[in-house]
């Protein structure tokens, strides 16, 4: 039986996020990927705008923070002049695909040799949970009170699907973690990235579906549920690229 | 002292080339030089424009309102830079495509096909160069070895008879601009 | 070792930025400046730089920000439009303390305007290059010469402040080609990278961390100091060129290209006996205040305020100095209509004449 240890990655102080929030488990993730692949001094969390900013708080590497969506773009600036650091950026999904649309596409599409982790929880939860892109049909938020509805909003974006029609990418998987089999897999997936990154192969991007017990207005309990009805059958779970061997 | 030139054509006809090359050439001389292009927006066909001021002290304004030297390449660049010319000052005009240049006040007016005259020669895209060995010939702006030097440097890289072709154009061109020299 | 060409505006202002160090670039194409980044996408890479075409002048800037997180002398270029796309971007720069090289040739505006030279830029450069109210230092060099020579020194002030710095010129500018004399290239190693920078090729081997969002009293203490480094500029840092000045009765106030035609103008006024001078701001942010405050108004007649733009955009800065002592008169062409000497020669002569105002 493995101890269960505080990641060498994360400060001792309270995360920011609310109770329940997969979010700080999608961080725990990275960093304990981080630790086995001992790169936490050299790697570089690109930490963008939203509930991700949090990481602000308590990430405990070398960060940078930048603006509304443009981590993608930062992450060029920063992994183009020093290519030797484990670059990732932690986007939520407004972040990455309503304002920055055009950056995670272009930076996917030139095969920048850098890791995306996108945590998608269908909302916009640091402003109030509002629509995001990924918003569910019918789920409501306050800029969709009555539910979304498609024929004024679209539907939600698929990002995996998006990212893996692209020829220059390498890795584009996305994971739930709602079970203990869907964390497990998003660990691995994680490593998996990190080391195609390491191994200068390009392009690899995580999507992991998260939740928003604050802004769904459900219990943490209830979040896992609605996740296995609703997000989980839209946002299908499973690698859509894979040439890193 | 301080010579402005203005030549105007439209794209692809070697304006551009033209200026440059005469600027560089005088800077080779150890003379002061700005060369100041215009374009319109379209890549292929617009208005093409130019303008290089030459001195012997540095170049303050790199902007004059009307020119000592005016070159035109077609009527549309005649018709709209014609009363840019100062009234004594020297009108070039490519007479392939310039109807009628008007005479006016005291100006010098060479009108010469330098389409054609480098098509004779081998190539029409040697105009420009016909049309400088003339301005060089009749002005004596900047020295012939200066310019065949320049010449050099822009076509060494080049096929071999490219070099030949222009060097031609200008000699040819010198020939024709020799006797207005004032 | 320095060396003369005949070079472009852009191209000279491209190699200037290679010698003083840049190793990286980001930039999208816009007329009149794409020869910046044309010249540095295989120059760049000749140095052991990057070189990226971003997706637009917002990605563009971003990059550079995160360039110059790293230490890297990191530089973006556009003319208005891009500028205001990358306004973002600079004001997130000011904001995480980070030196990088903002280079705007100008055209005609507003909106997409004209592809044609305008000093049209000079209120968004000076007073609000993004929101929040930060400055940045903004020199407008006269000639591929100046361009080169300020270029070459941008991040010296750049890192000294850790704030980005701007070079502003006109599409004339950009695009003119005369006589440059170029700086020999800095030799910079890791141990210059510097100590707050996220590389560690300098040997830092603790955590750190660039931001742009702050606590409240911690942004309240970086605005103080950020007021406090705009006033030491105005004390230290400002450039600028007096002319015929001391004994003017009518003193032109004009930057950039505009101070060039100017010039030209005021030398054949001389001539006819006009005491016609020129004060031209180099740095137009911090602007040159005590030259034109310090004028002696019961010798000066009238101050002529000279810009490529229509309205003038400089003329509340130097009415602040003037304080009513004397006349504030302006004379301008816009939208891509060039100043040329004899109109600048004609404008100065009937407002020194009287048949003007």
């Amino acid at each position: 039986m493995a101890e269960y240890k505080r990641s060498t990655m994360i400060a001792d102080a309270p995360s920011g996020y609310c109770p329940g929030c997969l979010h700080s488990l999608a961080t725990r993730l990275v960093s304990d990927v981080l630790d086995e692949l001992g790169q936490g001094d050299n790697s570089l969390n690109v930490i963008s705008v939203g509930c991700s900013a949090l990481n602000i708080l308590y990430w405990n590497g070398d960060f940078c923070s930048v603006a509304h969506g443009r981590a993608p773009a930062a992450a060029t600036g920063i992994k183009r002049t020093n290519p030797e650091r484990l670059v990732f950026a932690y986007q939520g999904d407004g972040d990455l695909c309503a304002i920055g649309l055009a950056e995670i596409m272009s930076a996917a599409n030139r095969g920048e040799n850098f890791t995306v982790i996108f945590a998608n929880n269908q909302t916009y939860g640091m402003t109030g949970g509002q629509m995001a892109p990924t918003t569910l049909i019918g789920q409501k938020t306050t800029t969709t009170v009555y539910g979304r509805d498609p024929h004024s909003t679209g539907y939600p974006m698929k990002m995996c699907e998006l990212i893996s029609t692209l020829e220059a990418p390498v890795y584009v998987a996305r994971f739930a973690l709602n079970s203990p089999k869907g964390v497990r897999e998003a660990r691995a997936g994680i490593k998996k990235a990190f080391q195609a990154q390491m191994q200068g192969r390009g392009f690899t991007f995580v999507e992991l579906l998260t939740n928003c017990p604050t802004n769904w207005h459900m219990t943490p309990l209830q979040t896992l549920d609605y996740m296995n009805t609703n997000t989980i059958p839209y946002f299908k779970p499973g690698v859509y690229k894979d040439i890193t061997e | 002292m301080k010579t402005s030139f203005v030549f105007s054509g439209s794209g692809g006809q070697g304006i551009m080339s033209a200026g440059i090359t005469l600027a560089q050439t005088a800077m080779r001389m150890g003379k002061h030089a700005t060369y100041l292009p215009e374009y319109g927006p379209e890549q292929r066909g617009g208005s093409a424009k130019c303008t290089v001021v030459i001195s012997d002290d540095p170049i303050v304004s790199p902007l004059p309102r009307r020119c000592d030297n005016l070159i035109v390449m077609n009527n549309l660049a005649y018709n709209k830079f014609e009363e840019d010319l100062k009234p004594d000052g020297l009108l070039l005009c490519n007479a392939s495509l310039v109807s009628e240049p008007r005479q006016r006040d005291n100006i010098t007016v060479i009108s010469a096909a330098v389409d054609d005259l480098a098509e004779e020669l081998g190539n029409a895209k040697a105009a420009n160069i016909v049309l400088l060995g003339i301005l060089i010939g009749a002005t004596g702006i900047v020295s012939e070895e200066a310019f065949l030097q320049s010449l050099e440097d822009k076509f060494k890289a080049k096929t071999p008879g490219i070099l030949q072709l222009n060097v031609a154009a200008l000699k040819k061109g010198i020939s024709i601009g020799k006797p207005y020299r004032a | 070792m320095s060396e003369k060409r005949f070079m472009k505006g852009n191209e000279a202002i491209a190699e200037a930025a290679v010698r003083a160090g840049c190793r990286f670039f980001a930039g999208y194409p816009i007329t009149p400046q794409n020869e910046i980044p044309e010249y540095l996408s295989w120059r760049l890479p000749e140095v052991g730089g990057a070189f990226v075409q971003g997706e637009s002048e917002i990605a563009s800037v971003n990059m550079v920000y995160g360039a110059a997180a790293m230490g890297t002398r990191a530089m973006t270029s556009s003319s208005g439009p891009g500028i205001s796309l990358k306004a973002e971007g600079i004001s997130y720069l000011a904001s995480a303390m980070l030196p990088a090289l903002i280079v705007n040739i100008s055209r005609g505006g507003p909106g997409l305007g004209s592809i044609q030279p305008a000093q049209s830029d000079y209120l968004q450069a000076t007073k609000a290059l993004g929101h929040g109210g930060f400055h940045a230092m903004v020199f407008a060099p006269n000639s591929a010469q100046e361009a080169v020579d300020l270029v070459y020194e941008a991040w010296e002030y750049a890192e000294r402040d850790r704030n980005p710095v701007m070079v502003l010129m006109d599409g004339c500018l950009g695009n003119i080609m005369e006589e440059v004399e170029l700086p020999p290239m800095k030799k910079l190693t890791d141990e210059d990278l510097p100590e707050w920078s996220l590389t560690r090729r300098n040997g830092r081997d603790y955590q750190g961390n660039i931001t742009p969002i702050y606590t409240e009293p911690i942004l309240e203490g970086i605005n103080t100091m950020a007021g406090e480094m705009y006033k030491a500029w105005e004390e230290e840092d400002v450039k600028a060129e007096s002319f015929l000045v001391d004994d003017a009765e009518y003193v032109v106030v004009a930057y950039g290209i505009a101070s060039r035609v100017a010039k030209e103008a005021i030398m054949a006024l001389r001539e006819e006996g006009f005491k016609v001078g020129m004060i031209r701001p180099i740095t137009v942010f911090p602007y040159p205040k005590k030259l034109i405050h310090d004028l002696d108004y019961s010798r000066v007649k009238g101050i002529i305020d000279i810009e490529m733009t229509i309205p003038a955009q400089m003329r509340e800065d130097i009415e602040l100095q003037v304080a009513e002592r004397c006349p504030v008169y302006e004379y301008g062409r816009s939208g891509g209509c060039l100043l040329d000497d004899e109109g600048v020669y004609d404008a100065i002569k009937a407002i020194v004449t009287g048949g003007a105002d």
